[in-house]
């Protein structure tokens, strides 16, 4: 479903993805890790076609990000770290309106935007002013629109970030659902970034750990965690010795 | 392209939600009342003082078009230099504050549907300020018999006029992430435009009449001025077309350069 292949992108000096490569398949729910500042939006942001890689290239849904650009994006729902809300439409109105520009079909808008809102708990508040609206159901609105229209790609920049313990649960148990579906609804893939640990483990299965801009694990929880470590240990022992090479490298110098 | 009236449609929707709009078209209302009362006053003082000196020849040359209705045009125009930037500084810098950015760039949308659709929605704003401006001399046709060519034309004029405008101060709101940022922008724009013949006429241009003739003809008054006397001619027509056209150009650069910055 996602091919990353050697995705780098420099700010002139400043590395910010160093030649990033993976692979997700259908129906994953890959866990984006890495401290703050470690690549993890520039990655995503990458992969939804917001900013182009400096080198390298990312193949969604079998469409290729530069060749095949729209059907690319097409292909992929996005939350960004902010939810992208016109504070001043009503919720309703603002999923209809980006059902249009997702290209939902006339005939299917409806159900479409009735859908995401049944599906992320916006049943009674679907009517109100999004600025009134607190942030946790401001999550599930930005949720909400990108889901619209069934893309078979999620790709959720920490989509908990400032929420409290009890939202937390639920916007996890929603997002636990799109890669196992009930009836009718279409199985999605999802690549989400966090820096939270306990996440990881409640609803991914595999994980990504980026540092430095870098790849530095990539396997399935259930095997980093085989040795009797946690995840905690990993995260910590892996990021640090990143900037403790860093260090040792500006000492050389 | 056919997201255009999407991306207008609801631009326009959330203008009129907030009181911007509404302050904006009740402002030019009354400032219009005040400007055509000032101009019909002046009129008939006019009137009544050829009247007195017996002047037939004057009073047979005063008109109300040329007289009435040119001057309330102008000024008119001369407040869409203040309004025009409130009503466009929002258009982009919004979608940057909102993070909405992040939503239309990643979106099947393609940057002119944006662009063209912010403009779409400023322009009909823009529409209804010009029928603001027509409903004065509508009121002229009623008592007296100002020329209908004429009135047409000027109005014409003020709407081009309106839509230049509004294409600059795209491309000012695609410039920045302030509100301010972009009004001042789109104002400072407006100004030199409007001083650009003045400076030609001065003299800086260093007395070769080519760059003369080329500074006098981005003024958009000179052209404003040409309909309003009601010469309808394609060059006119076309500098307004340049115009709008170079400026949605570079706003359609600005929003792409996201992607390549």
């Amino acid at each position: 479903m996602i091919e990353a292949r050697g995705l780098s992108k420099r700010y002139g000096d400043v590395v910010a993805v160093d030649d990033v490569s993976f692979s997700i398949g259908k129906g994953e729910v890959v866990g984006f890790l890495g401290p703050n500042g470690a690549g993890k939006t520039t990655t995503m942001r990458m992969l939804t076609g917001f900013l182009p890689p400096t080198e390298g290239t990312a193949v969604i849904a079998g469409h290729d990000i530069f060749e095949d650009a729209v059907a690319a994006r097409r292909s992929v729902g996005y939350l960004p770290e902010t939810p992208p809300l016109y504070p001043e439409m009503t919720c309703r109105s603002y999923l209809t309106y980006v059902a249009k520009i997702k290209e939902v079909p006339r005939a299917a808008r409806r159900g479409a935007v009735d859908q995401a809102i049944e599906r992320c708990g916006l049943g009674d508040v679907y009517r109100r002013v999004i600025s009134t609206l607190s942030k946790g159901f401001r999550q599930r609105v930005g949720i909400a629109q990108a889901i619209l229209g069934d893309p078979p790609v999620l790709i959720l920049d920490e989509p908990t970030v400032g929420l409290d313990p009890l939202q937390i649960r639920e916007i996890r148990s929603l997002i636990a659902g799109f890669a196992a579906p009930g009836k009718g609804e279409t199985q999605q893939t999802v690549v989400l970034s966090t820096h939270i640990l306990a996440e990881v483990e409640a609803i991914c299965r595999r994980v990504i750990l980026i540092s430095g801009g870098r790849k530095q694990i990539d396997a399935p929880i259930t095997e980093l965690t085989s040795g009797g470590r946690s995840l905690e240990e990993i995260f910590t022992q892996e990021t640090l010795r990143d900037a403790s090479v860093d260090q040792d490298l500006e000492g050389e110098a | 392209m056919r997201h255009i009236p999407t991306v207008a449609g609801r631009e326009l929707r959330s203008m009129f939600v907030s009181p911007v709009a509404y302050g904006v078209l009740s402002l030019f209302s009354i400032l219009g009342g005040v400007f055509f009362i000032l101009y019909v006053a002046e009129f008939s003082e006019w009137v009544f003082r050829l009247q007195q000196m017996q002047a037939a020849q004057q009073l047979e040359d005063l008109n109300l078009s040329d007289h009435l209705v040119n001057g309330f045009y102008g000024s008119m125009s001369m407040v869409l230099l203040f309004l025009i930037p409130g009503i466009t500084m929002g258009l982009f810098t919004a979608e940057k504050t909102n993070g909405t950015q992040e939503l239309l760039l990643t979106s099947p949308l393609s940057i002119w549907d944006i662009v063209l659709g912010k403009f779409l929605a400023a322009s009909t704003f823009v529409v209804l300020l010009a029928a603001i401006v027509g409903m004065f001399p509508a009121i002229l046709f009623l008592y007296g018999d100002p020329e209908f060519g004429k009135t047409a034309s000027g109005l014409l004029g003020v709407l081009l006029v309106g839509w230049t405008y509004a294409a600059i101060g795209c491309f000012a709101s695609s410039l920045t992430r302030s509100q301010v940022l972009a009004f001042l922008v789109t104002f400072v724009i407006l100004l030199c435009i409007l001083l650009v013949p003045a400076m030609a006429d001065l003299g800086i241009a260093g007395g070769a009449s080519g760059v003369a003739e080329v500074l006098r003809w981005l003024s958009t008054g000179a052209h404003f001025d040409e309909l309003a006397k009601g010469l309808v001619d394609t060059s006119d027509l076309a500098y307004f077309a340049v115009m709008i056209g170079i400026f949605l150009c570079m706003t359609k650069a600005v929003v792409e350069s996201v992607r390549w910055r």
